[in-house]
């Protein structure tokens, strides 16, 4: 596990979800709402309807060009025309997917057009004209942690590596590959995700989810306090059963007598949630954990850096919304499933897990 | 400028080896039954990798632009009733958690990066910014079928891996250092796999506004 102490600020963040920017996504959880809905899984082609959070009016199937440069756009707006891309300031991105939805869209006979967004590197290209944003791009990729290294990362370049400012910004959008591809693990199926209740059946959602943070030195009112990662590499799919993985990357996190609530993985799969909340309970005993992917779907790569600005947004309301679609009994009694007033506590733990063992967490905290 | 010692280094270049050739002479370096559910490149990646890994504190950087193309040709292939193992296979990093998880080798830290003409630079500032003392860096590819000519997956194959030290070791072979500079310019992941299988010496532009020196001692 690596804990790095980090001066680093977050001068600016975003999200967006089906429910909008993080201001409005708060408001929705706030009010308890779902974003995930029945939807073919392999969209045009049909298959069993399982649950999604699709950006208002996208289609799962892509189009070419892909139909979410447009909202990425719009989220981007406040940041856009920053001269990102250089040594000085350089770019982090993080997703999982990229265009690979353009890759099976290209398979299934929809026309050589989705060729130009189909690879990581293409489509990053792509993004880079559009924006207007230089060479100095960073692309990592790892699954559902990878928002949180592309973080590490940045602060890394503002802190070590000469940069006056790093953007880091992820993406992922669903498509009948990701979606057909967790389906067959059966892990996406009929049922609607409950986090960290404890039922009969597991069942994650996934969700389309984008979002940014410019990381600086002395700009803005919260900082990335530390970081830890740690990968098991125990098995591709499974953690360890005794939840040391969790633990592991939890102990690199310095607790100091901070009043921390935490905002879990929680994707509503049972053994992971029961090990993650689990691990948390140990290592941080009463402090609530929410988890927010039974509202808004998994957004893989991205959700280490949605579900950010939705707890830097949380906080900046004084209101952090409980975990949306779950009910008693939860597998531990810390697991928050209603919204809590969150004024007294001095920071919020938030924490990603990813396929072969991979845990990361940050802790945020006023600067 | 950042800078680290390159301590030791392996390179697999097939060439014009079949790729079930490939297979074949990879596969006694892997435990009986594993390399049966490997992909060419987890194989390629894991026969470099294992004979540098070290104290269990090592972090890893990886680096492929194509990442798993025939187990993402394979899982395109596979609908309507998509195989839930080419799906796990086909998500980048898996390479280098085939290698790992072959070994049952925890780690503090993997950092998996994909890109273009920027991959080498990018890959080597992760690799010099991390706070490791001893820090891996493998990557490759492994060539595509029908993706490969429609341009979506790898026109070759290689594989290598490197530990950079921060201290001098007693043996360098190389340094590597990166700096910042306005030099237009990039250096592809295959052009790089080309300098270390050749031990070839580099200075110049690596892409981003990075300047890259390789320099064998």
């Amino acid at each position: 596990m690596v804990a790095a102490s980090s001066p680093v600020r977050v001068a600016a963040c975003d999200c967006l979800t089906p429910f909008g920017d993080a201001r409005a996504t708060v408001a929705a959880l706030l009010r308890g709402e779902r974003a995930l809905r029945p939807v073919p899984v392999r969209g045009v082609e049909g298959g069993d309807a399982v649950p999604l959070a699709l950006l208002p009016g996208r289609a799962l199937d892509e189009t070419a060009p892909p139909a979410w440069l447009a909202p990425l756009r719009q989220l981007l707006a406040p940041v856009i025309a920053e001269g990102w891309g250089t040594a000085r300031r350089p770019v982090c991105i993080a997703s999982s997917n990229f265009g690979v939805g353009s890759i099976y869209a290209f398979r299934r006979g929809h026309g050589d057009a989705h060729r130009a967004t189909g690879t990581p590197h293409d489509c990053v290209a792509w993004l880079r004209r559009e924006f207007g944003w230089g060479e100095n791009v960073a692309t990592f990729s790892h699954a559902c942690v990878t928002a949180h290294l592309a973080l590490l990362h940045g602060a890394r370049l503002v802190q070590a590596g000469g940069a006056e400012a790093a953007l880091v910004f992820a993406f992922d959008f669903l498509s009948p590959f990701v979606a057909g591809g967790f389906h067959a693990l059966k892990i996406l199926n009929a049922e609607f995700p409950a986090p960290y209740q404890a039922r009969a059946t597991g069942a994650i959602g996934l969700g389309d989810g984008a979002a940014y943070a410019v990381l600086a030195r002395g700009v803005g009112d919260f900082a990335l306090a530390a970081h830890a990662v740690h990968n098991e590499m125990h098995h591709f799919t499974a953690n360890q059963a005794d939840g040391a993985g969790f633990d592991r990357v939890l102990a690199a996190l310095p607790a100091d007598g901070r009043r921390l609530w935490l905002k879990g993985h929680g994707t509503g799969t049972l053994d992971a949630g029961r090990l993650e909340s689990a691990a948390l309970a140990r290592r941080f005993p009463g402090a609530p954990l929410v988890g927010w992917k039974g509202a808004l779907g998994h957004t893989l790569g991205s959700c280490g850096l949605v579900e950010l600005a939705l707890a830097l947004a949380a906080v900046r309301a004084g209101r952090t919304p409980g975990t949306v679609g779950a009910a008693s009994p939860t597998f531990t009694p810390e697991v928050a499933l209603a919204a809590f007033d969150n004024a007294a506590f001095d920071g919020v733990l938030c924490a990603s897990n990813a396929f072969g063992g991979a845990h990361a967490a940050l802790l945020l905290a006023h600067a | 400028m950042l800078e680290r010692y390159l301590e030791s280094l392996r390179t697999d270049d097939p060439g014009a080896e079949a790729p079930a050739a490939t297979r074949e002479r990879l596969k006694p370096r892997f435990a009986p039954g594993a390399a049966r559910r490997m992909t060419l490149l987890g194989m390629m990646v894991g026969a470099s990798l294992h004979e540098l890994l070290g104290p269990a504190d090592d972090s890893i950087v990886y680096s492929s632009s194509f990442g798993e193309g025939t187990a993402l040709e394979g899982f395109l292939e596979s609908f309507p009733t998509p195989s839930p193992t080419l799906f796990q296979t086909s998500i980048h990093p898996s390479a280098a958690q085939q290698a790992l998880i072959g070994r049952q080798r925890a780690l503090p830290e993997l950092l998996p990066l994909a890109g273009g003409p920027e991959l080498v630079a990018q890959a080597a500032l992760a690799a010099l910014l991390a706070p490791a003392e001893r820090v891996l860096w493998c990557g490759g590819e492994e060539r595509g079928t029908w993706l490969r000519e429609a341009g979506l997956a790898s026109d070759r194959s290689f594989a290598f891996a490197l530990a950079l030290t921060r201290a001098r070791p007693a043996a360098p072979l190389a340094r590597l250092a990166l700096e910042i500079s306005d030099q237009p310019g990039a250096l592809a992941l295959p052009a790089w796999f080309d300098l270390l299988h050749a031990r070839r010496a580099w200075s110049g532009a690596a892409g981003g506004g990075w300047h890259l020196r390789l320099e064998w001692l």
